[in-house]
């Protein structure tokens, strides 16, 4: 088919200012307070950092190459996943660039790159992939069983039907 | 969306163009919602019940919080993903009602919101255009709507030269109707759903209702039923007052003949259901003739007839019998019913004179019940979700109704079970649950076996068919009970104002040959066969009953869906499998009369030219010409390419000089008096193996129908029927298996073969099976084979119903030859040394090309 064909890159940014290095990154992410910085990473930062990172190691062709498609269509600063969308011809560029990314807006980072795939939805069932793996591997970690349920999961439940019965 | 527009409308004076909406709507749907950091870490740091309640003893320890909100943004952004795939994908490309399946969309949702799921109703109310609405105006009331007849009324005006089922309307919405033998029946549904229907009843479960069937009661002394039931019934095969039938714990699945005169006249498949004797209440003879009394008052035309005659004799128990057949037929069954009736009286009086006054009362029961086939294997699950069995059923019934669930399939069943039972208002436990199969792959053996017990049930009763007329409660009534359930969704506990409702649940297979016939064993019918049940409910109860068994998924079929379901199950299907009885007649003229139109429409050029093709009569079989019982036409063009067509003639007409005298001139001249005759019936197979080794064949078929005859009591045959007659007249129905490639349809025309071409076909046959190319002899060539032009003399016989079946993977058909053909077929055989391998041609009427099929003796 002819249609213009692109590349999706699913990257974890892994914020690295946490004064314990040996910590896992997961949890680092995770822990707001102590390891994130009170400013707000944004997509728009996200791609001038890109920009930068390109431009630095591909020189004006890279960028040349790469700018055109380059969008970040998603970033969640909470968990720090961001799926970047690239042309396919040139991808590798972009790729490496995200590499070799080393800091946002001052704030230093570890990226991860997840998974790269040809369509959206693809990144996505990737991204759902990979938050299950890292709760997964935390509950390993925790000892929970995999078949854990909490205890008030059902009595909040059939609480919840009968308010709603009582509320006719 | 709606903030957006509005300050788009704000800033710049143009309204956005439907371009722009639609841009700014994909891109509304593309993206992926983002959970921001103040609002999670705020909203859930303050959280405080869950860090209290669940973690009390941790309490101060920072990890506590990180878990929580480092699941929480997982969690988030998992189902943010989830969404924005779906929302991309719908909100682009889909309308509403393109989500809903097949089933469940309506013609009206295009304009009415109202007829997709409440899920849908806020997509489907932007999609439509309310400019377009308003212009249509439906919010205006119909102007004169106070001189429109009621609804009732209106229906009754449209059902003065037809009569519609109590499920009608349902069907009516979602079918192709088509009026047939008075009533306005569904003959398929308007979805694509030919494939999907067979798989529903080989692999689900498929309802049709058949309702329309009629139902006669016969009320009288048990030996007189037996002898009236045995003087019309088929002969061969148990009769219907035999032991296992006569408790009413099974049904009698038989055939109707015309008084006495079997196996002639033909008239239609019946079933014979005996009520169960009840030892605790007997009725009293009053209420029977009073019962029938207000039959007569109701009854309209002739179909409502009651015979009463009188004669003297013992005080037997007077039994009831219920005997469905064809609506087709309905007055005919009447009439040698009568006639049966007076017959059996009279032979009682004769035989013992100081018998008290007997007397026989025939009530037509048509729409007095509905009757529910579902076929499949997942029916008794399908019945035993959607029916509530009261407490007050017999002993056996709840180990019954426990073994259900138990069931891969009824075909493990007793055929023909009867179970009656009552059940609740199926509408009070509305949404039903299918019962969850138990027992896996070991499934106990069926633990109840049929009884006169199990089988008894309220249905028969006349007074309580009369108080279950209409269900006390309307739908609307059980809502509004529904409705006042304190938790919304549970189903109501019935009352005691709710009604009981008697049903019977009796066993149905469709199969082509029953295990113990011996015509099993070279024919592989149980891979095909099907099962399920037949249920039959009171009148008015169908809309009640109908939407609980069709909720879980159930399909539902018409006429054709119940003749593909025979089909597959290798029997025939009445009318169309049955020469020469009425409605097959009635059927087959009204079916030439359509096909000749439509072929006549076409013109000259585009259309087959039958009588090139050497097709003698394209659109009715002429059975007689295939009996030799009437000239063929006069043929205007004789195809020039068969030469060696006459000298097998001859030589055909020879042998059956030899077998029997005079069959093959005679007849022709002095054709008159010879009735052509089905010879049908479980015994077929073992009847035509015991002739085709006798000299005479002939005489040995009339001393086998003699001996059926003797054997019912009835006189031998042989006084009014000369056996070349009997043999001349007499039809055998087949299946036709193709050899190789071929898919007959219906009408295709089977040939014979003779020595030479039938040797070449086996030749072919076996090189092909070898996996030789065809092409090293010319003359076992199967493609030169099948190009061979056949003579229009060489026609022993038409396909009744063939196409593609579903079940084996091939073409086949079921068809008739005459029995003298079929025995010549064999003997042919016997000479090539290819025991049993019936070895013909079939060709389509509209083709050129022949294919080699086997024909098998279907019973």
């Amino acid at each position: 088919m002819v249609r213009f064909k692109n590349r999706w890159i699913l990257v974890e940014f892994i914020p690295c200012t946490a004064p314990s290095p040996g910590r896992t990154p997961a949890a680092q992410a995770a822990s707001g307070g102590i390891g994130g910085s009170d400013v707000e990473t944004s997509s728009k930062q996200i791609w001038a950092a890109l920009k930068q990172s390109v431009i630095t190691h591909f020189g004006d062709t890279g960028w040349g190459a790469v700018g055109a498609s380059l969008t970040v269509k998603y970033y969640s600063p909470r968990t720090n996943v961001c799926i970047i969308r690239v042309a396919r011809d040139p991808y590798r560029i972009a790729w490496a660039g995200v590499t070799m990314l080393s800091t946002i807006d001052g704030q230093r980072y570890i990226p991860n790159v997840v998974h790269v795939s040809g369509t959206i939805k693809q990144a996505q069932l990737a991204a759902i992939q990979h938050n299950r793996e890292v709760i997964a591997r935390y509950r390993a970690l925790a000892k929970t069983p995999a078949g854990y349920q909490d205890s008030y999961e059902e009595f909040l439940q059939t609480s919840a039907q009968e308010i709603e019965a009582l509320q006719d | 969306m709606a903030p957006k527009r509005k300050s788009d409308d704000s800033t710049s004076p143009d309204p956005p163009t439907a371009r722009e909406k639609k841009k700014q709507k994909t891109a509304m749907a593309r993206t992926i919602p983002v959970q921001s950091v103040q609002a999670g870490s705020s909203g859930n740091s303050a959280a405080g019940p869950s860090k209290s309640v669940r973690f009390d003893s941790m309490q101060g320890l920072p990890t506590s919080i990180d878990v929580e909100r480092f699941a929480e943004a997982r969690s988030f952004e998992i189902s943010a993903m989830e969404d924005a795939m779906k929302s991309a994908q719908s909100a682009s490309t889909k309308r509403a009602w393109q989500e809903l399946p097949r089933h469940l969309r309506r013609r009206a949702a295009s304009h009415d919101v109202r007829r997709v799921p409440l899920r849908l109703r806020e997509k489907a109310r932007a999609e439509m255009d309310p400019q377009r609405k308003k212009a249509l105006g439906r919010h205006v009331p119909k102007r004169g709507k106070h001189k429109q007849l009621p609804r009732t009324k209106q229906f009754l005006k449209r059902q003065l030269d037809k009569t519609w089922l109590e499920t009608h309307i349902w069907h009516a919405k979602r079918m192709h109707m088509k009026n047939m033998w008075g009533y306005r029946l569904a003959v398929e549904p308007t979805e694509k759903s030919f494939r999907p229907s067979h798989r529903a009843s080989v692999h689900g479960s498929i309802l049709h209702d058949a309702s329309y069937f009629a139902l006669i009661e016969l009320a009288g002394p048990e030996d007189i039923l037996r002898t009236l039931l045995d003087s019309c019934s088929d002969y061969q095969g148990p009769s219907p007052g035999a032991k296992r039938f006569l408790t009413g714990a099974r049904v009698c699945e038989t055939h109707l003949y015309k008084h006495r005169s079997y196996p002639f006249d033909l008239i239609a498949p019946m079933a014979v259901i005996w009520r169960p004797v009840a030892q605790e209440r007997t009725k009293p003879e009053a209420a029977h003739s009073e019962v029938s009394k207000s039959k007569k008052r109701r009854g309209k035309g002739k179909g409502k007839a009651k015979e009463r005659e009188r004669a003297s004799g013992q005080a037997q128990p007077p039994r009831k019998v219920w005997i469905r057949v064809h609506p087709s037929v309905v007055h005919v069954t009447h009439q040698t019913l009568r006639v049966a009736a007076s017959y059996a009286l009279d032979a009682a009086k004769t035989a013992d004179p100081s018998r008290e006054v007997a007397e026989v009362d025939i009530v037509d029961l048509r729409e007095h019940v509905n009757v529910f086939e579902i076929m499949g294997p997942k029916s008794s699950q399908v019945i035993k979700g959607a029916l509530k069995p009261t407490n007050d059923n017999g002993d056996d019934f709840p180990k019954f109704w426990d073994s259900l669930s138990k069931l891969q399939s009824t075909g493990s069943l007793p055929r023909g079970m009867v179970v009656g039972f009552t059940v609740h208002d199926p509408r009070l436990s509305f949404p039903p649950k299918n019962a969850k199969l138990e027992g896996g792959l070991t499934s106990s053996p069926m633990t109840v076996f049929p009884s006169a017990k199990l089988a008894q049930s309220d249905i028969w009763d006349e007074n309580v068919r009369n108080g279950l007329r209409k269900p006390k409660y309307k739908k609307k009534d059980i809502d509004e009970r529904k409705s006042q359930n304190l938790v919304p969704g549970t189903p109501l506990q019935p009352t005691q104002k709710d009604n009981r409702v008697p049903v019977i649940l009796i066993q149905r297979s469709v199969e082509g040959a029953s295990p113990i016939s011996p015509s099993s064993h070279h024919y592989a019918s149980n891979s095909t066969a099907l099962h399920g049940w037949t249920l039959i409910i009171p009148q008015g109860w169908a809309m009640a009953f109908l939407p609980s068994l069709i909720y879980t998924g159930t399909r539902t079929g018409g006429q054709r869906e119940r003749q593909t379901q025979t089909y597959e199950g290798g029997c025939a299907y009445f009318p169309r499998d049955y020469p020469f009885t009425e409605a097959y007649e009635e059927y087959a003229d009204e079916r030439e009369i359509e096909e000749e139109d439509r072929w006549e429409r076409r013109p000259p050029a585009k259309r087959v030219n039958y009588a090139k093709i050497g097709t003698r009569s394209p659109w009715k079989p002429d059975w007689e010409v295939v009996l030799g019982l009437r000239e063929p036409p006069a043929q205007e063009s004789e195809d020039p390419a068969s030469e060696l067509i006459p000298a097998q003639r001859a030589d055909v007409e020879m042998e059956s000089e030899e077998t029997a005298p005079g069959t093959s001139t005679q007849p022709r001249k002095g054709k008159k008096e010879i009735r052509p005759w089905l010879l049908r019936g479980q015994d077929v197979p073992s009847i035509l193996q015991s002739i085709s080794s006798m000299i005479n064949p002939s005489a040995g078929l009339l001393g086998c129908i003699d001996q059926l005859r003797i054997k019912r009591g009835q006189d031998p045959l042989g006084g009014n029927v000369r056996a070349n007659e009997l043999w001349q007249g007499a039809l055998v129905r087949v299946r036709v298996l193709l050899c190789g490639r071929g898919n007959p349809e219906d009408l295709a025309l089977l040939y014979r073969l003779d020595d030479e071409e039938a040797r070449k076909w086996n030749e072919a046959e076996a090189l092909r099976q070898q996996g030789v190319p065809a092409m090293l002899s010319e003359d076992t060539d199967e493609k030169e084979l099948s190009k061979l032009v056949p003579s229009t003399d060489a026609i022993i016989g038409y396909v009744t119903t063939g196409h593609y079946s579903l079940s084996r993977g091939e073409g086949h058909a079921i068809g008739a030859v005459p029995v003298s053909c079929l025995i010549d077929l064999q003997q042919r055989d016997e000479r090539l040394r290819t025991p049993n391998s019936l070895l013909v041609k079939i060709r389509d009427r509209g083709e050129t090309i022949c294919r080699a099929a086997r024909l098998e003796v279907l019973s």
